[in-house]
C-alpha cells in the first residue's frame, strides 16, 4: 500500500486527515489487497482533495473501482450538508448521468441462430461512434420535454412502454431540472444527438446469464440462468458535456466569490443553496434527463431488432433496472443517528440503496435496489442489490465497473484492435466497432478484473452479488 | 512544434511544446482533432474564433472548449489553427479544416470536454509548454 495510507479493515483502508494541507476529514476506500497493488497515487489524492471540500459529510468514499480521474477520482462517492456544502461539477464529471441499464429476453443463446447477422442489425439500429448522428428529428420543444420529463418523454412519444419508468432510478427523470439554466451551446449540441451511443466505453452489449447466486433475488429481478439479456452504457452526450463545461466556468468565479480554496481547478464548486449551486445542480438535473431519454430511446432500437430477428413481443422484453453513474443527488440519509439531507456525489458510482429504502420499485422494497456493474469488453457483468450496509456506510453506494489500469496509449501499443478481436471471438464473443482502435482501447486487459471489484463490494456489503451474465456479442462506440 | 500523449489509465493527458505561445494554443487544437479524428485531416474551410478569459489557464481551455462546440455542431474537422493571444487574456484565432468524412475520420475517440486538472502552461528556455487532460 501506499505511504500514509492506514488498514482500516480486511478490504478497507484510510487517508488520514493530513495527507494532504487542509482536509477536513479522513478519506475511505474499499479494496482487496490484489486490487490495492494497481492503486494509483494519482487516485488517492483526488480522494484526499474532496475531503478539503466544505460541508463534507463523515468522509470522503472511494469504491474498489478507484481510479485517477480530474476532481473527484473515478469511484469517488462524497456527501455535503445543505447548509454549508457545496455542489461541483468535478463530483459529477463530463459525462452526466453517465449510466447503464439492461433488459431481459425470453430468449436463450441457442435461439440466436446468426450471431453475427443480429449484432450487425443492432450496430446499424443503433448510431455508433464519434459524428454518429441521429436519424430522429428532435425538435427544440421535444429537446426541452427530453430535459423536463427524461425517460418519461420517450415512452409517451412511444418509445417505450409505461411498466420501463417504474424500474429507473428516480423514475427516469430528476424533478429539479431546470431548463433555464442550460446554454443555447448546449441545446445545440442535444439535438442531434438523441438516440446516440457514443464512443469511448459506451457500448451496447448481447449476454447470457451464466450464473445465478441469489435465487430469490434473481426471481424477483425476473433473472433466469441462460436466459439473453441486453446491457446498454452511455450517457448525455455533448449536451451533458456542454453544461459540464458552462457550468465550469460560472462556478470558477463562484469559488472565488464564496472564498472556497481549493487544491484542483476542476473541483471548483459553489454551496449547495448558493444562486450558481442551483444554477448547475438544475442544469445538471435537465441533462441527467437527457441521458435518461438517451438510454429509452436505445433500447427502444434495441427492443425493435429483437422483434424483428426472433418474432417476441415487445413487452416480453421488460427492462430489469436503469442506473446513473455520474450524478449529484439530494438523499436523506442516516448521519451519527441523525436523519440529514445531504447532496451526495456519485462519480464513477452506482446508487446501491438497500431493502425498504424510498425509490425502489414496490414489488422490490425487500429485496433491494438492482445494481448494474458493466465488467468490460469480453468480460462479465454483475447484477447486485442494494444493501442495509451501503445505506450505514456509503451514503447508499457502490462500484460503477471494472476501472481502468492502463491508459489507451500503452493499451494501443500493447495490441492491435483486429488481435483483440479474434482472441474475443475465439472465446465466442463477437465485437463491432467503427474503428479497430476503438477496440484496442477497450480491450479487457485494460481494466481490473470485474469479479475481483464485485467481490470487494461483496464481502464489505455495499452490495450483494444476485447473477453474473456473460458476453456473447459487443457493440463498442 | 510537437505533441504526444502521456500516460493516464482514465482519460487522455497531452504535453505539447511550441516556441511560441501563439503556436502552443495551436498545437493544443491539433492534438484535441487527432485525438478525436485520426491524423488524416486536410484544411479549405475556416472558422474563427474570438475569446476572453480571466487567466492563460481558462483561455486555454475555453479556445479548446470552443473547438470542440464548433466541431461537433458543424460536423467539422479541423486540421490548423492559427492562434493569436493578446495579454495572455484573449484571443483570435483561425481553424481551418474540412467536412468530417465518416470512413476517414473514424479513427478517434470523441473527447467530452477539456478538464482543468492538471492543467500548466510554463515556458522554459527552448519556448512554451503545456500539460492538459481531455475526458474521453
Amino acid at each position: 500500500m501506499l505511504d500514509g495510507i492506514i488498514r482500516a479493515g480486511t478490504d478497507e483502508w484510510e487517508i488520514p486527515i493530513g495527507y494532504v494541507p487542509n482536509m477536513r476529514v479522513p478519506g475511505r476506500f474499499f479494496l482487496s489487497d490484489t486490487l490495492a497493488e494497481v492503486l494509483e497515487p494519482g487516485a488517492v489524492q483526488q480522494l484526499a482533495n474532496v475531503a478539503t471540500l466544505p460541508g463534507i459529510v463523515r468522509c470522503s468514499l472511494g469504491m474498489p473501482d478507484i481510479h485517477w480521474g480530474y476532481g473527484f477520482p473515478i469511484g469517488g462517492v462524497a456527501a455535503f450538508t445543505l447548509d454549508e456544502g457545496i455542489i461541483s461539477p468535478g463530483g459529477v464529471g463530463f459525462d452526466i448521468n453517465c449510466g447503464v441499464r439492461l433488459f431481459t429476453t425470453p430468449l436463450v443463446q441457442s435461439d440466436i441462430k446468426k450471431p453475427r447477422e443480429f449484432i450487425e442489425s443492432l450496430y446499424r439500429a443503433v448510431p455508433t461512434g464519434v459524428g454518429a448522428k441521429s436519424s430522429m428529428k428532435v425538435s427544440p420543444a421535444a429537446l426541452t420535454a427530453m430535459m423536463e420529463k427524461g425517460a418519461g418523454w420517450a415512452v409517451e412519444a412511444g418509445y417505450g412502454v409505461p411498466r420501463d419508468l417504474t424500474r429507473c432510478e428516480e423514475g427516469g427523470f430528476m424533478k429539479q431540472a431546470d431548463i433555464r439554466a442550460v446554454s443555447a451551446k448546449a441545446r445545440t449540441r442535444g439535438i442531434p444527438q438523441g438516440g446516440t451511443l457514443g464512443s469511448g466505453n459506451h457500448f451496447l452489449e448481447i449476454q447470457v446469464v451464466s450464473e445465478i447466486f441469489d435465487e430469490a433475488a434473481a426471481k424477483a429481478f425476473g433473472l433466469v440462468k441462460g436466459q439473453v439479456c441486453c446491457m446498454i452504457h452511455c450517457g448525455s452526450r455533448g449536451l451533458g458535456h456542454q453544461v459540464c463545461t458552462d457550468h465550469l466556468k460560472t462556478l470558477e468565479a463562484a469559488t472565488k466569490k464564496y472564498h472556497i480554496a481549493l487544491p484542483d481547478r476542476q473541483l471548483a464548486c459553489a454551496p449547495v443553496q448558493s444562486p450558481e449551486g442551483k444554477a448547475y445542480f438544475g442544469a445538471m438535473a435537465a441533462s441527467a434527463n437527457y441521458a435518461w431519454a438517451n438510454r429509452q430511446l436505445i433500447m427502444h432500437a434495441a427492443r425493435k431488432q429483437f422483434e424483428r430477428m426472433f418474432g417476441i413481443e415487445y413487452e416480453s422484453m421488460p427492462l430489469l433496472y436503469d442506473v446513473t453513474h455520474n450524478v449529484a443527488k439530494i438523499e436523506e440519509h442516516s448521519v451519527d443517528g441523525h436523519r440529514v439531507t445531504v447532496c451526495v456525489h456519485r462519480k464513477g458510482a452506482t446508487r446501491s440503496f438497500g431493502p425498504g429504502s424510498h425509490d425502489l420499485p414496490h414489488d422490490l422494497t425487500g429485496i433491494g435496489q438492482p445494481v448494474i456493474i458493466p465488467g468490460s469488453m469480453g468480460t462479465p457483468s454483475y447484477i447486485l442489490k442494494g444493501t442495509a450496509t451501503a445505506m450505514e456506510r456509503t451514503f447508499g453506494s457502490t462500484c460503477h465497473g471494472s476501472g481502468r489500469v492502463m491508459s489507451r496509449s500503452q493499451a494501443k501499443k500493447k495490441m492491435t484492435g483486429k488481435e483483440v478481436a479474434d482472441h474475443l471471438l475465439s472465446q465466442g464473443i463477437i465485437v463491432r466497432a467503427p474503428n479497430e482502435a476503438a477496440i484496442a482501447d477497450e480491450a479487457p486487459e485494460v481494466y481490473k478484473p470485474s469479479s475481483d471489484v464485485v467481490q470487494v463490494v461483496h464481502d464489505v456489503g455495499l452490495s450483494a452479488l444476485v447473477a453474473r451474465l456473460s458476453p456473447v456479442g459487443v457493440i463498442k462506440g | 512544434m510537437s505533441f504526444e500523449e502521456l500516460p493516464h489509465t482514465a482519460d487522455v493527458k497531452i504535453r505539447a511544446s511550441a516556441p511560441t505561445l501563439d503556436a502552443l494554443f495551436g498545437e493544443a487544437s491539433r492534438a484535441l482533432m487527432e485525438v478525436m479524428y485520426g491524423e488524416d485531416r486536410i484544411g479549405g474551410t475556416t472558422r474563427s474564433v474570438d475569446l476572453e478569459a480571466p487567466d492563460l489557464e481558462s483561455l486555454l481551455c475555453d479556445f479548446l472548449s470552443e473547438v470542440l462546440f464548433i466541431s461537433e455542431t458543424e460536423g467539422l474537422v479541423f486540421l490548423n489553427a492559427d492562434v493569436h493571444v493578446d495579454n495572455q487574456t484573449r484571443l483570435h484565432a483561425v481553424l481551418d479544416g474540412e467536412l468530417f468524412d465518416s470512413d476517414r475520420h473514424n479513427k478517434g475517440t470523441e473527447v467530452k470536454g477539456i478538464s482543468y486538472s492538471g492543467l500548466s502552461i510554463w515556458k522554459d528556455a527552448k519556448g512554451y509548454m503545456l500539460d492538459i487532460l481531455f475526458d474521453v
